[in-house]
Formats: C-alpha cells, sequence, structure tokens
C-alpha cells in the first residue's frame, strides 16, 4: 500500500472512531507521561543532585581500615606517600590523582565583615588540595557564578575592593581590571612561609632568612610594622582590632627602597606571630570553598545571625577573612611563636572543598603541618583524589585500589550509595512506567479488537479490491503506531509540564531548605523520542494480535454475511 | 474460443465447508466458461451456491476443488500478494450493500483500488475517477460522504469503484438487489453499456428474472450444482 494512502486512511479511520481511540490513548499517555517524567526525575537526581554534591567520576581513597570494637582502625599500611599516588594514577581509567592532606594544626578564622556587616568567628579546618585538581571547576564556576548585580558594577570602574567590580572584573589601583579569580589559586602562592633550621619548605623553595623562597630569589618580602594598638597577643584574639592587620603597614625599615606607607597593591601586612608587631607584606592565602557552604548558610544559618540570604556564590569573590594559623577557641596552649596570623581570600569554589571548611594550596597547608605539627605531620597524606576517564570506569578503578590497599573515603562510599539508591530508585520507577504501558497494551489490544470485529466489512471489501493480507495489517498497525505516537508525544508533553510544576513549586516552597537544587528535573535530548519510541513500540505491540486476527479475516466469508 | 478471449475457464469445481463438524458441499462438479465481453447471469434458489461460485470466480475463495482458471491464471496457484494484485488489476467488484467505506468520501472510494499499486499517477487517477462519476451523473459529488446519498447513488458509486483500473471482468452479487425498479433498470443499463463498450465481462449473481434475461447467458444452480443453462456457451 502506498505511504500517503496509509496514513490517509489511518487518519480517516482515527477520525471515524476518534472517541475509542482517545480512551485507548490514555493508558499510553499515563504510562509514557510516567516514564519521562521519572526518566527526568532520575537523571536530574543524578545531575542536579548527586553529582552536584559528590561528582561521579570522582573519587576520594583512603588507606583500607578495619572494624576493631566499634572504631575504624589503619593497620600496618604504607603511608599516602607521592609514589602510591603515582601508582594509583597509574591505574587503568584514572585520568590523574594528586594527594590530599588536611591541616592537624587549630586554627581560628573570623570576618565577612564586607560582605554581612559584622564579623563571624569559628574554629577552621583546611584541606590542602592541588590547584591543578581544582582548575577546571574554578574556572567553571568562576564562570557560572560571576554575575553580580547591578548594585555592585553602579560605581562604574571606580573601586575600593574586587567587590565593587562587575563580573570577571578585579580592584586594581582603585579602578576595576580583568581578573581571571581561578589564576590566584596556585600551589605557591605569594605568601610568606616563615621558616626556621630543619623547617620544611615547599618543594622549589629553601629557607632564607627566616622565610621560605624560591632559589635565587634576591630581594626580600617587604617587612611591615603592625599598628600600635595591634601589637599584643591580646589584641589580635577577638575584637576589632584585628581588622586592623589588613590595613597598610608603614614600612620603618626601608626594605628595598619601598615607600613607607604601604604594602602595596593587594597586599597587607601579616603578623609574624601574636606578641610582634613586626610582620611581611605578602598577598592573602587564595582559599576555596564549597558551594554547598553558601546553601548552609542561607537555610540554616543566615536567619539565626539576622543575616541577610547571600544571594549568589558571585558576591564571595573577593572576600577577604582573616585566619590564625595554630591558634585555637577552643585551646591556648599552641605555642605562639610558632602561630601566623594572616588573610585569606575567596579567589573560588569547588566541589573538592571541605563542606564546612576551607581548601588552601596544599603546599601550605603542608607547611603549616609540618611547622606547627613537626615534619611529620607533613609527610604523608590524608586521602589521594583521582578522576577517572568515565563513570564506567569507577567500578573496576575502585577494584583496583583496593588491590593496592586502599578503599574509598566515607564521602565516596556515601556517594556511590546515594548513586545506587538513585539508580535503584529511577529503575523502580521506570518498571512502574512499563507496567503501566503494558497494562495500556492490553486495553490497546482490546479496543483493536473490537475495532477490527467491528470493521471486518471494510476489511473485506479492502481485500476484495486488492489489499493483501500484509497491508491489512500495516493498516492496522498504522493506526495503533499513529495512536502510540500521539499517545507519547501527550504523555512526554505532560510530564515536561508537570516537571516543571513541580520545579517551580519546590523553587517557591522549598526556597530555605538546605541543598534543595534550582530543579529537580533534566530531560535529556533522547528523552522525548525514547517515550515516543516505546510509546509507538506498546501499542504496535498490543495490536499484533488483532492486526494478526484482520488479516486472517476471510474476505468472501465476511462479505456472505447479511 | 481462443485462451485469450476466455475470462473464466471452471471445470470440475466443488467447494465444501465444514459446518457443525459436517461437511457441507456448497458446490458440486461445476463447469463453466465466460468469455471475454459475455455477459452471465447466475440464478438460483438461496443455498444454491450462487453467492460461493461468485466469491471463487472473483479469487476472494480458493479452497476449491478441481479447476479454476481466470483469464488463464489458476487461482488456487497464486500466493496471497500476487493474488491480491490479480484481483485489483483484473476483477472489479460490485455489491448488493453497496459496501462502501463510510469513513471516506465518495472521491476517496472510487479511487481506493489505486491504493494498492497502480502505474496510474496521482493526477491521473483523481481525473479518471472524476471522468467516471460524472459518465454516472455524480460529477459534483466527489466531495461528498457516502451516508448523504441514496441507494442508487451509492451503488454507481461502487461501479465507479469498481471500474477505476478498467478491470476486464465485472462480478456483481445482485446489483440491483437494493434498489427500486427505476433505478435498477438504470444500474443494469449502465453495467451492459460497460460490458459492451470496453468488452468486460460480467458476471452477476440476481434472483431477479429481468436482470437475468438481460444477460448472454444463464446459468442456473440448484444444490451446488448447475441443472440450466440458457444462452450462448
Amino acid at each position: 500500500m502506498r505511504l500517503g494512502r496509509l496514513l490517509s486512511l489511518v487518519a480517516s479511520n482515527l477520525r471515524s472512531a476518534w472517541v475509542r481511540a482517545a480512551l485507548a490513548m490514555v493508558g499510553i499517555v499515563v504510562g509514557t507521561g510516567l516514564l519521562t517524567f521519572f526518566i527526568g526525575l532520575g537523571q536530574g537526581l543524578r545531575e542536579k543532585v548527586l553529582e552536584r554534591i559528590f561528582p561521579v567520576n570522582q573519587l576520594e581513597l583512603e588507606p583500607r581500615a578495619v572494624q576493631i570494637f566499634g572504631t575504624e582502625q589503619i593497620l600496618g599500611q604504607e603511608p599516602l606517600d607521592d609514589a602510591r599516588v603515582r601508582q594509583v594514577a597509574g591505574l587503568p581509567g584514572v585520568v590523574r590523582a594528586f594527594g590530599k592532606q588536611k591541616s592537624s594544626f587549630p586554627a581560628r578564622l573570623w570576618g565577612g565583615k564586607e560582605l554581612l556587616g559584622y564579623n563571624l568567628f569559628t574554629e577552621a579546618f583546611f584541606d590542602g588540595i592541588p590547584a591543578a585538581v581544582v582548575r577546571g571547576e574554578l574556572e567553571e564556576l568562576e564562570g557560572v557564578s560571576a554575575k553580580r548585580g547591578p548594585s555592585a558594577i553602579a560605581n562604574g570602574d571606580r573601586c575600593e575592593l574586587d567587590l565593587d567590580c562587575a563580573a570577571g572584573m578585579g580592584c586594581g589601583d582603585g579602578v576595576c581590571v580583568p581578573i581571571v579569580w581561578a589564576d590566584r589559586f596556585v600551589e605557591v602562592p605569594e605568601v610568606v612561609l616563615p621558616c626556621g633550621d630543619g623547617d620544611r619548605c615547599p618543594q622549589g623553595t629553601t629557607c632564607q632568612q627566616g622565610r621560605c623562597a624560591k632559589a635565587g630569589e634576591s630581594a626580600p618580602p617587604q617587612r611591615c610594622v603592625l599598628p600600635a594598638a595591634a601589637g599584643t597577643g591580646r589584641d589580635l584574639q577577638f575584637d576589632r582590632e584585628v581588622g586592623e592587620l589588613a590595613q597598610p603597614c608603614a614600612d620603618p625599615l626601608g626594605f628595598c627602597g619601598m615607600p613607607a606607607t604601604t604594602c602595596g597593591e593587594g597586599r597587607y601586612c601579616a603578623a609574624d606571630h601574636p606578641e610582634t608587631r613586626l610582620g611581611w607584606c605578602e598577598r592573602p592565602l587564595p582559599a576555596v570553598i564549597n558551594p554547598l557552604l553558601l546553601e548552609v548558610f542561607n537555610s540554616d544559618m543566615a536567619r539565626s545571625l539576622g543575616a541577610a540570604p547571600i544571594g549568589s556564590l558571585a558576591v564571595l569573590f573577593g572576600v577577604r577573612f582573616h585566619v590564625a594559623l595554630g591558634d585555637s577557641y577552643f585551646s591556648k596552649d599552641a605555642d605562639k611563636h610558632r602561630q601566623q596570623f594572616k588573610q585569606a581570600i575567596v579567589v573560588g569554589f569547588s566541589r573538592k572543598a571541605p563542606e564546612l571548611g576551607v581548601a588552601l594550596p596544599r603546599e601550605v597547608v603542608r607547611h603549616f603541618n609540618a611547622r606547627l605539627k613537626g615534619n611529620a605531620a607533613a609527610q604523608a597524606y590524608d586521602t589521594i583524589l583521582l578522576d577517572t576517564a568515565s563513570n564506567q570506569d569507577v567500578p573496576q578503578v575502585i577494584v583496583e585500589a583496593e588491590k593496592l590497599g586502599l578503599q574509598l573515603s566515607r564521602k565516596s562510599r556515601a556517594a556511590r550509595t546515594f548513586g545506587t539508591v538513585v539508580l535503584v530508585t529511577s529503575l523502580a520507577l521506570v518498571l512502574l512506567a512499563a507496567v503501566v504501558l503494558a497494562v495500556a497494551a492490553v486495553q490497546i489490544a482490546q479496543t483493536f479488537a473490537m475495532l477490527v470485529h467491528e470493521r471486518r466489512r471494510e476489511i473485506a471489501v479492502l481485500r476484495a479490491r486488492g489489499a493483501a493480507r500484509i497491508d491489512i495489517a500495516v493498516l492496522v498497525l498504522g493506526e495503533a503506531a499513529a495512536i502510540g505516537a500521539l499517545g507519547g508525544l501527550c504523555g512526554g508533553g505532560a510530564a515536561i509540564g508537570v516537571a516543571e510544576l513541580v520545579d517551580r513549586a519546590a523553587a517557591r516552597f522549598l526556597a530555605d531548605v538546605p541543598l534543595v537544587p534550582q530543579g529537580f528535573f533534566v530531560f535529556p535530548m533522547w528523552a522525548v523520542p525514547l517515550a515516543l519510541a516505546v510509546a509507538i513500540a506498546f501499542t504496535v505491540a498490543g495490536a499484533l494480535a488483532p492486526a494478526r486476527r484482520a488479516m486472517r479475516l476471510d474476505p468472501a466469508a465476511v462479505l456472505a454475511e447479511s | 474460443m481462443t485462451a485469450a478471449a476466455i475470462a473464466i475457464d471452471a471445470s470440475g469445481l466443488s467447494r465444501t465447508f465444514i459446518a457443525d463438524q459436517r461437511p457441507v458441499h456448497a458446490l458440486r462438479e461445476v463447469s463453466l466458461r465466460v468469455a471475454a465481453g459475455e455477459s452471465v447471469a447466475i440464478v438460483g434458489r438461496s443455498g444454491a451456491g450462487k453467492s460461493t461460485l461468485l466469491n471463487l470466480i472473483g479469487a476472494l475463495d480458493r479452497g476449491y476443488q478441481g479447476s479454476l482458471r481466470v483469464f488463464g491464471e489458476e487461482v488456487r496457484a497464486m500466493p496471497d500478494r500476487a493474488l491480491s494484485r490479480f484481483r485489483n488489476r483484473q476483477i472489479g467488484f460490485v455489491f448488493q450493500a453497496f459496501n462502501l467505506l463510510p469513513n471516506l468520501s465518495v472521491g476517496q472510494n472510487v479511487l481506493l483500488p489505486a491504493s494498492f499499486g497502480t502505474e496510474l499517477g496521482h493526477g491521473e487517477r483523481v481525473e479518471r475517477a472524476r471522468y467516471l462519476l460524472g459518465e454516472f451523473g455524480l460529477a459534483d459529488r466527489f466531495g461528498q460522504m457516502p451516508a448523504q446519498m441514496s441507494g442508487g447513488e451509492r451503488q454507481r458509486v461502487a461501479i465507479a469503484r469498481a471500474l477505476l483500473l478498467q478491470p476486464p471482468l465485472l462480478v456483481c452479487d445482485e446489483p440491483t438487489g437494493s434498489l427500486d425498479g427505476e433505478t435498477a433498470a438504470h444500474i443494469l443499463g449502465v453495467l451492459h453499456g460497460i460490458q459492451r463498450t470496453h468488452g468486460t465481462a460480467l458476471v452477476l449473481v440476481t434472483h431477479d428474472p429481468q436482470v437475468a434475461q438481460s444477460c448472454d447467458r444463464v446459468v442456473r444452480l440448484d444444490k451446488g450444482r448447475v441443472v440450466d443453462a440458457v444462452g450462448a456457451a
């Protein structure tokens, strides 16, 4: 039968029995709607929730532990050193691997006045991560987030802080200049790392005149003097005078012939330790924070602190805060002469940063681990971060890592568990949709059986006028396919519409709930075509038996019926 | 009569159905020849086997014994697709109940045989359908639905449909059975006109003696057998 003629016959038949066709289509619409909806939900949970919190192809490994009397103990393991990192990096499917070192020293952190109107004070925890491991993510999130509101650019090009400038701009010499925040997170930043005999300095630097300096570096950093009011350990604890550390400071010793009033653009006077008025001019420590921290602050902390929620990550770019390395709000027995008072600046966001902490360049954390807790504390990494080439490589990498005496970190285990739960739940829901579609197919079978019975005379006429059996089968199946296609489109469209409503409702009613994504649904390009194909497949399957009966009708017997 | 001039050549044709697990012999050893351009009326009482014979001649039923050749082709030997194509090209059907498809317009009904394969282009097919409808006085009814027409008009549409591909054999089952006398006479005139004009063989089943007498030959069936044949063979 000619295709055009087939379509014309299908259309006229469906028109004549549109009520029955519509009723038969209901099950298909519901089934494909559920299928599309659950595909979108599963994909959304993976992309917007799971991968947002735990990127699937990024794993964190730690030494294998055994449970002894309810506690995890690491027994007889070799330390996680560079050799072990290289070993992991060489595993099949691993694109790259890096050691991560957590801070083993206490630290205090305070700041936020420029953003919130008052300072927040907290105990601080640091993860030392290599710049290379977060570089791409910093650029990506910087690109997405760096959309500052109109108020931020109201002053035109004039600025005092980076925050005064528009997206992608930073403050330099009182005017906004292009800035790439990700460039500021480097392995060995322009930070003065103090050292003494035997202290460890980052790779490529040596201890020269009490600070770690690159080999061959001749010009010493500018020495500065702190304001008198901040010159005691007591003053540096809690009160606002600590804020003065960030102010331009004098250069009474006239090092390097610098003007005796300032540390220069982007630098500040960092205290050597709490009991000295001397310090070094340096850049703030580049800090990376986890984007989830903003959500936790907005949802759990802002209201209780009486602060307004922070609109977006973008406003956090360039925010400075103070850190007292080696000091603690809880313990006062630290060696004050080894403490360091510095500033840090938010230069980006990464999911590899700790959820409740700050990521610093690994060599900085390592340096202070050695300085404040001894060289042994800086020898080994705590975990190994790795990226796999694809999600499919993850299971094999885990198996190979276990052979090396490593296991997934608690965070990665939680990610995989959550991922499995999402996958199993998605599959279960898709199965439910398949059951609905199967029921719909039975309904289609019944409807078409009736239609074939009612139209047997027409079928006999078609046969008499030259239709082969296969033509009759194609005609019946064509009608089924048309119902399936229409039902699939309606179901897929309805699913997308309902998902949009759910997302809008969630945005309206769940705005204060932490970690709630901007939407729960992601519909891949293939979702609607798949729904369409499945709908057609199920309706055609349902119509197979009636089509078979139709093609086997004896035209002579039917035409002989009165 | 040459082989080419023979439209139907049935020899020893029998057809048995199974009803209530018993064989029912609808046709017994029927032999019949119909020449191209000849009109033959098949008459007989109800249950005599008229419609069974017509279905066999129309290649709608292949479950016969004996031999049945239509235009030289043994009907039973043809596979379904070839047989369907054969029916499409060689045989036109006219039914008592018209059997127009109610979902299709008059024009679409007439064009129906062209749906199953023809060398005619779309324009040519439509032109021919319009011509046929015009010939039957239905030129302005192309887009109407069959439900809007009288019985005589529907039958004329059915005849137009049967003639679209100009088949050399026209098989009619009580073509005037549902029509009033005047309309029946008109339809009969149309059928014989086609027979004469195009040399179409015409085989029709009828209970109406006047219709039967209008044909070149009358074949009477009784209990599945040919009991009488009047006219030139």
